[in-house]
């Protein structure tokens, strides 16, 4: 609860519209995050795009990144701005910090990890060591057989 | 512990030489298939990101479906990951649903 909720918001723009409306479309969305308090991350253009399938009649648009803070209300409202544009013809918002803290801790942990196991003095890959050197009592075994 | 060794020396070489002679293509070729490790876990991958088409397009191959873990050798955490990431990205045309 005490860290901010952080979004991913793509969405995909008509190939007929013009450079301006989407230009307006990303004031839009900066303009509502402004309003619900949240904060601009990041924003990227990818340009246009072939689609991987067609959606309506198109076969290509132009893909754009909004990474933003705020809260469900703000998501909620771009949802249904969105949702009614004419231009925007595809657009997904997730939550990603929950993941992101998530993929942050367990690489901390293994990292930790690997720090305890060179403090022990074992090398960095010790499980793959242990199978090797039972691979090599393998061998003596078998010699011992045939002899 | 070497007469041991010896004791179990002519039958145990002989043994195993048969039944790899005999049973081939049979239920223990799984044995000598090299052991795929997952590929998330080997790079310490720890997040997969939907965005990135071209990572994900080997994991839905010729029609397009999610290559299933037994075949690609994901683990059970990643394949999880994996499979919301590709689920967001045919959302945005990242990716597609089927082929044809
Ligand atoms: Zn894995």
């Amino acid at each position: 609860m005490s860290q901010a909720r952080q979004y991913e918001l793509v969405y995909i723009v008509s190939p007929d519209a013009t450079e301006q409306d989407v230009a307006d479309l990303h004031a839009q969305v900066e303009a509502n995050v402004a309003r619900y308090g949240g904060g601009m991350v990041k924003s990227e253009n990818w340009g246009r795009r072939k689609l991987a399938y067609r959606i309506g009649k198109h076969r290509e648009g132009t893909y754009v990144l909004e990474v933003f803070t705020g809260t469900g209300e703000l998501t909620k409202e771009l949802d249904r701005r969105l949702k009614v544009s004419d231009h925007v013809i595809r657009h997904l918002c997730i939550r990603v910090d929950e993941e992101l803290r998530l993929a942050e801790r367990t690489k901390a942990r293994r990292e930790a990890d690997q720090q305890k196991r060179i403090a022990r003095g074992l090398s960095a890959g010790g499980a793959k060591q242990r199978a090797e050197d039972e691979g090599g009592d393998d061998d003596q075994a078998d010699r011992a057989e045939v002899s | 512990m070497a007469d041991e060794r010896q004791g179990r020396g002519p039958s145990g070489p002989r043994g195993r030489g048969s039944a790899r002679g005999g049973e081939k293509g049979g239920p223990r070729r799984g044995m000598f298939r090299r052991r795929k490790v997952c590929r998330f876990c080997a790079d310490k991958i720890d997040y997969i990101d939907y965005k990135d088409a071209k990572m994900l397009l080997p994991f839905v191959p010729e029609r397009a479906k999610i290559l299933p873990r037994r075949i690609s050798g994901v683990c059970a955490m990643h394949q999880r990951k994996l499979q919301t990431a590709i689920m967001r990205a045919r959302l945005l045309a990242l990716l597609p649903y089927s082929t044809d």
